[in-house]
This record gives structure tokens, C-alpha cells and sequence, in this order.
């Protein structure tokens, strides 16, 4: 029973980041109707921006290196959309999805160019605390990964619902056309919306990083194919949905660790999507038959 | 031929069509009309299987459509056409025609023994001949994306006579037609008729719908208001209060 | 001359890989599946000839079906999950199939070794071509007559009635089941035709590196599959085999002198690809 909790906990404080992941991507989609494959690789690409503060700064603390993958992540994010959304006509449904795979494999291969394929260290804040109650630890380090991803999400959902350009988002994600009729600048507001959602994977690539200890370029598939996962579960464009939904996927891949291993774990994450798309296409909290 | 029993159309709140009753004979000429909104399009697509009755009968030569999926209901002899077009833009004009030949004549023709007992001639004389009445044949081999918007019209309407109904539903068909095009899509509608066609048309182009239709119900807010004669529903005036708003 | 032939199998099986999303993308699916039937061929076809001595065809044979069998199965529930969402349930069931091989072991002792699949490890000693006296030069004929025949059979399905109404379903679902198409027999029939052609592949490939694992038919893999079409363009079969040559031979092999900077050209070339040609090499033009 105790390993059951512990893993439950464990799992669903590091969900918190396939959560972050997963509004990246339900965000685009949300927005401009489209999928977005580059964005694990910009949130674990940012990450390794964060480590380029110590190419300045050696003795760098650890909240200025999330700092510093916060912005790698949104200038990532730009990127992504200029190569990617800006100039090839959105009308085409095959090209934009094609170009953010080559932006993957290219910022995977970059990562690996520059890192010459070695794992990096991350720095970790609180990794030496630990909540206890009788055998039960919460790990200071995942604590904060937690908090820190909620933080982000009341920030992200307060731009959305409380600021003008939270506004213009939504109308544009309803009605392309209607808002650029009513004067909003579409272009700008989709560029917003990568940088918005590069910040948010930045930070999520560093709270990974944190939580396992270090970076690989390894990771970015395993991350896009999760991060998809819990977008497809939360419903496509639920932002709500899809913090559930990260939630729902930590602590379930932590329990199958749990009771299964390692190596079938994922396999049994991969049938609990597919449990999703058989009975619930919509995901949890999107329109019962799912969206097009 | 067709006959629609009390059908109601919902969505969630909004009735779009409201226990419609409708009797369309064979070989008829039936007009359906009504301001923008009044349920005309939901109608035919209630009838076309796209979305399915809230409520009531839907019944062709007598066989309850209820639960048959839209390319069954065409095999069966109900063919549409849509208000804006929807061709397959990327295909020629011939490979639209074709893809819509889906009769139980032609896919029994397309069955491999047939093709070997050189079945196959009889279906290509019959598109070209479809591409002869349409006025098309020149343009056989043209993207359907290329065509001009009154050739595509036209396209539109071959195509959904290559699959040889019975029933032929047609949605604002002359919506952005000049006069001078008006006329020859009635011609053609009447020749259709002459071959034994039962056409349901949905207009709001008044010159195609007095001039070509046998009986005309009005539709408002998803229910019939009126039902008769071309003359009949010209003169009643629940009709003008309708279209017009008031006296 | 063998580092020609070599590369020449590589273009040819990839061309299958290929071929076997152009047709499931013509109906307007977007599949990342296509490398888990293409792992299922490699596997049964590998099996088949290690394991239980079979000749090579009659293993391809079952690479085959077995692709198929599993590829309609995947197309029925497909039906049910629309656009990008198809995108993802692909993937995952790509990844499935992955992580299924990567937990998969089935030995059998032949003689004084065993030789089958084992999980991590892979399945090694592939040796069907080796053992028969194949040259490379042979294979490289025997893989190319199987492609020459996928293709002319695509070609073929593409100026039929059945090309045209894929093509049809993939434009416009609506219009065409208002015009009689019966959209799950079409897309269904597409997806399965993908997955017997992507099986041969897998066959194929299995037996002229004798040695798979899971980590062959990763993501990467799947990504492959889609690109080939994507970027050739989706108006007829010739314009995948120009995006594998051009892939494979021009970018990986020409420029080899770079070294590792190889994939990542690969990447920015996409990227390069589908902004300046959105429509694809080939594409834009009916054939």
C-alpha cells in the first residue's frame, strides 16, 4: 500500500511536467489547429539553453539556469513558428506538420552536435530535502517541480482568461478569419502563442532535467510521444484537460513501473491511450467524439 | 416517392426542423422554399443521411431510410448536390464523374467477371454522354479546381446524375447564376423530368422556382407554412409575411 | 561496386517503406504506423526463415499478410479517430509495436546455438541470403524486382477508379460518401493495402542487414515513412522514389564528407523543402 502511494505521489508530482508538455502542444492545436512534433524538442532544447548560463556565470545557482532555459525555450518557440507556420500557407495540411519534424530532428541533432551525444548534469533545487511521514517521502526536488508547474499553469490560464492578448487568442482560435476582420493581428498572435508555450517548455525541460538529474537528447522522443499522449487524453485543446490528463499519465507510468518494470512500462501506458481513443475519443475533458 | 412523417432535426436547442410532414411524388417537380434559416438545407440533409432525424419517418418508395449510412442511400437512388459546391477540386472533370458511379448497375458492372466479358464500354459511353448534356466534354481532362463557377455548377449536377438516382435532391443550384444560365438549368431540369427524374428543390432564386416546380412547400423556423400550386403560394399571404416580415 | 548495391537495397527498401504511406495518405490519413508494419514483416519474415526453414518468397509472403492482417485491424478503430488525433494513435501504436519487439523473445535451439529474437537484443544471424550463396549484387536485384512490382502495381491502382475515389475520400469525405463511396471500405482497404506493402519491406530489410532490433523501427522510422511521400508529393508513386534517392543517396551517402552533419542537413532540408515546395517534388500537377 505504501509503495502504491509513494509511486502514485512521486508520479503524479512529475506528471506535473508531461502536463506542461501536453498544454504546448493542446495550445497550438487549440490555436491554429495544428500539431506542433517540434515542441519536446524545443522544451528539452531550451533546457539546454539554461546550461548555457554557465558559459558566463560559473557558479550559476540553480533558479538562474530555469531561468535561462525559460527563455531558450520561448526564443525556440519563435523559431519553430517562423520556420515552420509563418511562411508556408496554413491552408496546406501536410507541409507544416513535415517541416516541425525536420525542426526536431534538426534541434535534436544540434543538441547532439554540441554536447558531442554526452549527458549533461542539471542542477536541482531541494534535492537534498525530503517531507517525511513514517515511510512516506514526498522529494523536495519533485515538490517544487510541482509547485512550480502549477505556478505556471495559473499564470498561463490567467494570460488566457484575464489579458487582452489572452483575448485575442481565443478569437482566434475560434475564428481565424472573424478576428482578422476585426482587426487582430493573426500572424502576431499565433508567434505569441509558440513564444507562449516555448517559455512554458522551457521551464518544463529544466524541471525534467531537475527531477532526473541530467539531459540527453534521448529523451526528446520519449517526451513528444508522452507529451502527445496526454494531449490526446486530455482532449485536444483542453487546457485543463490536458493537466489532468499529465497528472493521470505520471502517476499511472509510475504504478506500472511499480507493479510491471521498467521495460513494460510504456507499453502499458501506450494501451491506456488507446483505452482513451476506443471509449473516449474526445479525451476527458474534450467533446465526447473527439474533434477533427 | 419520397415521404417525410413528422422529421425533426435538433440541435441541442435549436430546432432547425420542426415535425415536418412532406409527400413528393414520382416524376414530380417538388420546390422547397424559405427565408435563410427556415431548415431548408437541414432538411436535405436529413434526407441525404448527413445527419440523422431528432424525430420521424423518413420513407423512399416506401423503405424506411432510418439507420442507412448516406453512400447506402445513394445506392438506392437519392442523390444531392450541395449548396457551395464541393467537387473533388484536385481530380479531373472526368475522374469526378466517375467516382460518383456507384448505381447497383454500374458496381455490379465493375464486379471482375463483367470486366473480362468487356462490360466496361457501356459505362464510358454513358459518362460522355452525361459530359455532352452538361456541356462539358470539352473540358474533360481539366482539373475541377480550374473550371469557371457556372462550369462547376454544372459539374456539380453531372456528377450527381452519374450515379443514376431516382431522387435528385438539388440545393441552391442556381445561387450566383446570371438569367441567361437560370434558363438553361431549368431546360435541363425539365429534360431530367422528361426522363423520369423526381427533383426536390431547395431555391431561393424565385425565377427557377415558379418557372420549373409542380408544388412548393414553404418552410419558416423549420416548420411548413404553406404547401400548393406555384400560383397558390405566389398569392398566400402567411408566404409574404414570411419572406417580407409583416403586411 | 558492393558499397553501390548496398546503398541501392537501402533506396529500394525505403522506397516500399514509402510507398506503403502513399497510398494510406492519399485517403488523407496521416499515418506514423507504417514502421510498426514494417517491423511485423520483419520480424514474421525473419522468423520464418530462421526458425522454421523457409524459403525466402513464402516468408515475404507472410511478411505480407501479416502487415496486412494487422494493418486493418488498426484501420478500423482508425475510423474512429479524426485528423491529428489519427496522427498520434498512430504513433503510439507505432511505439507499441516497438516496445512490444523490445519485450519479445522466442528462441529455438538449433543445433548447439539458439537464434531467434531476443527483447533488448534483437533478433541476429539473419543469414537467410548468406547461407543460399546470394551476392550483394543479387540482392540488390531480387529487392528492386519487389519494388518495381509495388510500384507498377500503385501506378496502376492510381489511374483506375480506385486511385481516383482514394483520392476523392482524401479531399472531401463528405462530398464523397454523398456520391456513393463507402469511406470505411476505401479507407479501410487503403490502410490495409499500406500495411501489406510496408511488410514486404520489412521482409525485405530483415534478411539484407540479418540483424533488427526495436530500436530500428523507432519514431524516426515513422517519420521517414510519411516524409518520403510528403516531400515527394502525393501525385504519383515516382515522386517517393525521388524523395528516397534524393534522401538517401544525395544527402546521407553525397554528403558523407560532413560527417555527423549529415542529419542535421537532413533536418533543415525538410524544413528548407516544405517551405520553398509545400506541395512536394512531384506534387501540385496531376499525374
Amino acid at each position: 500500500m505504501l509503495d502504491f502511494l509513494q509511486a502514485v505521489s512521486d508520479g503524479v508530482l512529475f506528471g506535473t511536467t508531461y502536463a506542461l508538455i501536453g498544454i504546448g502542444f493542446t495550445l497550438v492545436f487549440g490555436v491554429m489547429h495544428k500539431l506542433n512534433l517540434a515542441y519536446a524538442a524545443t522544451s528539452i532544447g531550451g533546457a539546454y539553453a539554461g546550461l548555457l548560463i554557465f558559459q558566463v556565470w560559473a557558479g550559476a545557482p540553480a533558479w538562474a539556469v530555469f531561468f535561462c532555459a525559460f527563455l531558450g525555450g520561448g526564443v525556440l518557440g519563435w523559431v519553430v513558428y517562423v520556420t515552420c507556420f509563418h511562411f508556408i500557407p496554413l491552408s496546406n495540411p501536410l507541409a507544416p506538420l513535415m517541416a516541425t519534424v525536420g525542426m526536431l530532428l534538426l534541434i535534436d541533432e544540434v543538441i547532439v552536435h554540441a554536447t558531442a551525444g554526452m549527458p549533461q548534469n542539471y542542477p536541482a533545487m531541494f534535492d537534498d530535502v525530503m517531507l517525511r511521514a513514517g515511510e512516506f517521502t514526498l522529494r523536495g526536488d519533485l515538490l517544487l517541480v510541482g509547485g512550480v508547474s502549477v505556478l505556471c499553469m495559473i499564470v498561463l490560464l490567467a494570460l488566457l482568461y484575464r489579458t487582452r492578448l489572452g483575448l485575442a487568442t481565443r478569437a482566434v482560435s475560434q475564428q481565424p478569419v472573424a478576428a482578422q476582420l476585426c482587426g487582430i493581428r493573426v500572424g502576431q498572435v499565433n508567434a505569441m502563442t509558440f513564444v507562449i508555450t516555448g517559455l512554458l517548455g522551457g521551464i518544463a525541460g529544466a524541471l525534467i532535467g531537475a527531477s532526473v538529474g541530467a539531459l540527453s537528447p534521448l529523451l526528446t522522443a520519449p517526451l513528444t510521444v508522452k507529451g502527445l499522449i496526454v494531449t490526446v487524453i486530455g482532449g485536444l485543446g483542453s487546457i485543463p484537460g490536458a493537466i489532468l490528463a499529465g497528472l493521470l499519465v505520471g502517476g499511472f507510468e509510475n504504478l506500472f513501473q511499480l507493479y510491471r518494470g521498467v521495460t513494460e512500462r510504456d507499453l502499458y501506458v501506450m494501451l491506456l491511450l488507446f483505452a482513451f481513443l476506443v471509449f473516449r475519443p474526445g479525451g476527458l475533458l474534450g467533446p465526447k467524439g473527439g474533434h477533427d | 416517392m419520397l415521404e417525410l412523417r413528422g422529421v425533426s432535426r435538433h440541435f441541442g436547442g435549436v430546432k432547425a426542423v420542426e415535425r415536418l410532414d412532406l409527400n413528393v411524388a414520382e416524376g414530380e417537380i417538388f420546390g422547397l422554399i424559405g427565408p435563410n434559416g427556415s431548415g431548408k438545407s437541414t432538411t436535405v440533409n436529413v434526407i441525404a443521411g448527413l445527419f440523422e432525424a431528432s424525430g420521424g419517418q423518413i420513407l423512399f418508395k416506401g423503405r424506411n431510410l432510418d439507420g442507412l449510412p448516406t453512400h447506402r442511400r445513394l445506392q438506392l437512388g437519392i442523390a444531392r448536390t450541395f449548396q457551395n459546391i464541393r467537387l473533388f477540386g484536385q481530380l479531373t472533370v472526368w475522374q469526378n464523374l466517375w467516382v460518383a458511379q456507384n448505381a447497383p448497375e454500374d458496381r455490379a458492372r465493375r464486379g471482375f467477371l463483367s470486366r473480362w466479358l468487356g462490360g466496361r464500354g457501356g459505362a464510358r459511353a454513358e459518362m460522355a454522354g452525361l459530359l455532352e448534356f452538361s456541356g462539358l466534354a470539352h473540358k474533360r481532362d481539366e482539373l475541377a479546381a480550374n473550371l469557371a463557377f457556372g462550369e462547376q455548377r454544372r459539374l456539380e449536377l453531372a456528377r450527381a446524375l452519374a450515379a443514376k438516382p431516382k431522387l435528385l435532391l438539388l440545393d441552391e443550384p442556381a445561387a450566383g447564376m446570371n438569367s441567361e444560365e437560370i434558363g438553361q438549368l431549368r431546360d435541363r431540369i425539365l429534360k431530367l423530368r422528361a426522363q423520369g427524374m423526381t427533383v426536390l428543390l431547395i431555391e431561393h432564386v424565385m425565377e427557377l422556382v415558379m418557372g420549373v416546380t409542380d408544388r412548393i412547400a414553404v418552410l419558416n423556423f423549420g416548420q411548413k407554412i404553406a404547401e400548393g400550386t406555384p400560383r397558390e403560394i405566389q398569392n398566400d399571404p402567411g408566404v409574404r409575411k414570411a419572406y417580407l416580415g409583416g403586411a | 561496386m558492393d558499397f553501390y548495391y548496398g546503398l541501392a537495397q537501402t533506396v529500394g527498401v525505403h522506397t516500399l517503406l514509402g510507398l506503403s504511406a502513399y497510398i494510406v495518405l492519399l485517403t488523407g490519413q496521416v499515418t506514423l504506423a507504417q514502421a510498426g508494419f514494417f517491423a511485423i514483416g520483419a520480424y514474421t519474415a525473419g522468423m520464418l526463415t530462421v526458425l522454421a526453414g523457409w524459403h525466402l518468397v513464402p516468408a515475404i509472403g507472410a511478411g505480407a499478410l501479416t502487415g496486412a492482417a494487422t494493418a486493418c485491424a488498426v484501420g478500423f478503430p482508425a475510423l474512429r479517430v479524426k485528423g491529428l488525433m489519427l496522427v498520434v494513435a498512430t504513433l503510439a501504436f507505432g511505439e507499441g509495436v516497438r516496445l512490444f519487439f523490445f519485450n519479445f523473445d522466442y528462441q529455438v535451439a538449433k543445433g548447439e546455438i539458439k537464434v531467434g529474437p531476443v527483447g533488448g537484443e534483437g533478433f541476429r544471424q539473419i543469414r537467410f541470403f548468406q547461407e543460399n550463396g546470394w551476392t550483394t549484387g543479387e540482392v540488390m536485384l531480387f529487392i528492386w524486382a519487389f519494388v518495381i512490382l509495388v510500384m507498377a502495381a500503385l501506378w496502376w491502382f492510381d489511374r483506375s477508379r480506385y486511385g481516383a475515389v482514394l483520392r476523392a475520400v482524401g479531399e472531401d469525405e463528405v462530398a464523397a460518401q454523398s456520391v456513393g463511396v463507402n469511406l470505411t471500405a476505401v479507407k479501410v482497404s487503403a490502410m490495409t493495402v499500406g500495411g501489406a506493402v510496408a511488410g514486404i519491406g520489412g521482409a525485405l530489410y530483415a534478411h539484407y542487414t540479418t540483424h533488427i532490433e526495436h530500436a530500428n523501427f523507432n519514431v524516426l522510422l515513422a517519420t521517414f515513412a510519411i516524409a518520403y511521400p510528403i516531400v515527394g508529393g502525393l501525385s504519383n508513386v515516382f515522386g517517393t522514389l525521388a524523395a528516397v534517392i534524393f534522401v538517401q543517396a544525395f544527402l546521407i551517402e553525397g554528403l558523407r564528407d560532413l560527417g555527423d552533419w549529415r542529419n542535421l542537413l537532413f533536418g533543415a532540408l525538410i524544413v528548407l523543402a516544405m517551405n520553398l515546395r509545400p506541395q512536394g517534388l512531384f506534387g501540385g500537377r496531376r499525374a
